[in-house]
């Protein structure tokens, strides 16, 4: 059973028909080959998944596909047009070593951006708040804050570029 | 992705959605913010026939102010709960209670109407409801009626909402009254293990403590007696030895032993009324 559907992606307006079965995370990686969007627990529970849904976070595991008609999805893959022109909070990630494997780090980026967009003055606390729905195996978080940090003052430093 | 196959639909309107209810009764399954649904269908758990969205109909987001409560629609989101300026006037327990529920991403996406309907015996929701005495408005193709909080948790994840009926919205009752929410987690982002919700009016007023997370409908106790000359050590001792002997039916699981939760349920109703009474 199949659902047809108009979405915004990144900017860019699709039709699609997806499966009901689907979950968002599965339209965005198998559909749309958007494979930035990781797929971690699949129960909403790490964070891996997380995308801008309408502006606001999500986990991509836990909506349906289906049920994004006439939304605007942003993805990882929307924030920055090429590797040499990474977005803000992401050249602040390289910078401060705020990633290992890179397996939460969409998800967490996106986190960030969020973060970012309801606190731009965001302390150690609210930082570790924000991201509380994203899960890392590989750093300890410790640089992954650093880098929102940082993130957060360069961001206020240049407000006009830093726009999720 | 979900491996079984249901029927989707995604109605624009409320009478439309009544009427997917009024048809199929326990064969459709209302889809909020999913937080919990989706995870549920991935995990095989639940395998509606068919799922109808709430998320395309307009006008189940709102929290506006009658004479003496204040009036939240069922879609509004724990975010949205969390940061309305009306419910930080008139209940702002309410909104301390969803400041904490999940993480931010649930937050932007689940609904309070989802949550009560959900009826998690240990949601954030639930105490604070039994402890303001909210009603629950909801609503089928022909009727709508009101259910007090204290008769909407009927069963383990059971309410009073019928098969063709649809939970549209929480009328919670405007308080002086100073509320306070506390909750007990081992992980950040998990359900509480046990949670309290305390309302505490001034001075030799009435008190109420509401547990949650020791059944399947939070436990409520009026301690005004004791609480009459404030929130002393012997006071809280003496609401503590309460709350135990009211929660003697707390279950046991791989969170905590049936002790633990009645122990825990005594010191936070303890962490919660001192707090409410400053």
């Amino acid at each position: 059973m199949k659902t047809a559907l108009e979405v915004s992606v990144n900017g860019e307006r699709r039709r699609l028909e997806v499966d009901n079965r689907m979950v968002l995370a599965d339209m965005l990686r198998d559909v749309l080959g958007l494979t930035g969007t990781h797929v971690g627990c699949g129960t909403g529970s790490c964070g891996a998944c997380t995308v801008m849904l309408n502006g606001r976070t999500v986990k991509s595991c836990s909506v349906l596909a289906a049920d994004v008609d006439g939304d605007a999805i942003t993805t990882i893959e929307g924030l920055a047009r090429d590797a040499e022109h990474l977005h803000p909070v992401q050249e602040s990630f390289v910078r401060n070593h705020g990633l290992q494997c890179g397996y939460c780090t969409p998800g967490m980026v996106m986190s960030a951006l969020q973060l970012l967009k309801d606190n731009p003055d965001p302390d150690e606390a609210a930082i570790r708040h924000g991201i509380a729905g994203n899960l890392c195996r590989c750093t300890g978080y410790h640089f992954i804050v650093r880098a929102i940090r940082e993130a957060a003052v360069s961001q206020r430093a240049q407000p006009a570029k830093a726009d999720g | 992705m979900i491996t079984q196959e249901f029927d989707f639909h995604a109605p624009r309107r409320l009478d439309e959605v009544l009427r997917l209810l009024a048809d199929n009764g326990e064969g459709a399954k209302l889809l909020a913010g999913g937080m919990s649904l989706v995870p549920m269908m991935t995990l095989g758990l639940v395998q509606p026939r068919m799922v109808v969205s709430l998320n395309h109909v307009a006008g189940l987001a709102y929290v506006r102010e009658d004479a003496g409560a204040l009036v939240i629609g069922a879609g509004t989101t724990h975010a949205e709960v969390a940061r309305d300026p009306l419910i930080a006037r008139h209940c702002p327990l309410l909104a301390d209670a969803a400041r904490h529920i999940g993480d931010v991403q649930v937050r932007n996406r689940g609904t309070i109407g989802g949550s009560l309907a959900h009826a998690d015996p240990a949601a954030d929701y639930l105490p604070v409801m039994a402890v303001v005495g909210a009603r629950m408005i909801v609503r089928g193709v022909k009727d709508r009626r009101e259910i007090p909080a204290d008769a909407f948790f009927t069963g383990l994840m059971q309410t009073a909402v019928g098969p063709q009926e649809m939970l549209v919205e929480i009328a919670v009752p405007k308080t002086q009254a100073r509320g306070a929410y506390r909750r007990l987690h081992r992980i950040e982002g998990n359900f509480a293990i046990v949670n309290a919700a305390a309302m505490v009016e001034g001075a030799g007023g009435a008190a109420r403590v509401a547990i949650g997370g020791v059944g399947h409908a939070p436990v409520v106790l009026d301690v005004s007696a004791q609480m009459r000359g404030g929130a002393s050590n012997d006071a809280l001792n003496a609401i503590a030895g309460r709350v135990y002997e009211a929660t003697a039916g707390a279950p046991e699981d791989l969170n905590a032993t049936a002790e633990y939760r009645r122990r825990m349920a005594s010191v936070y109703a303890r962490r919660a009324l001192a707090a409410a009474a400053v």
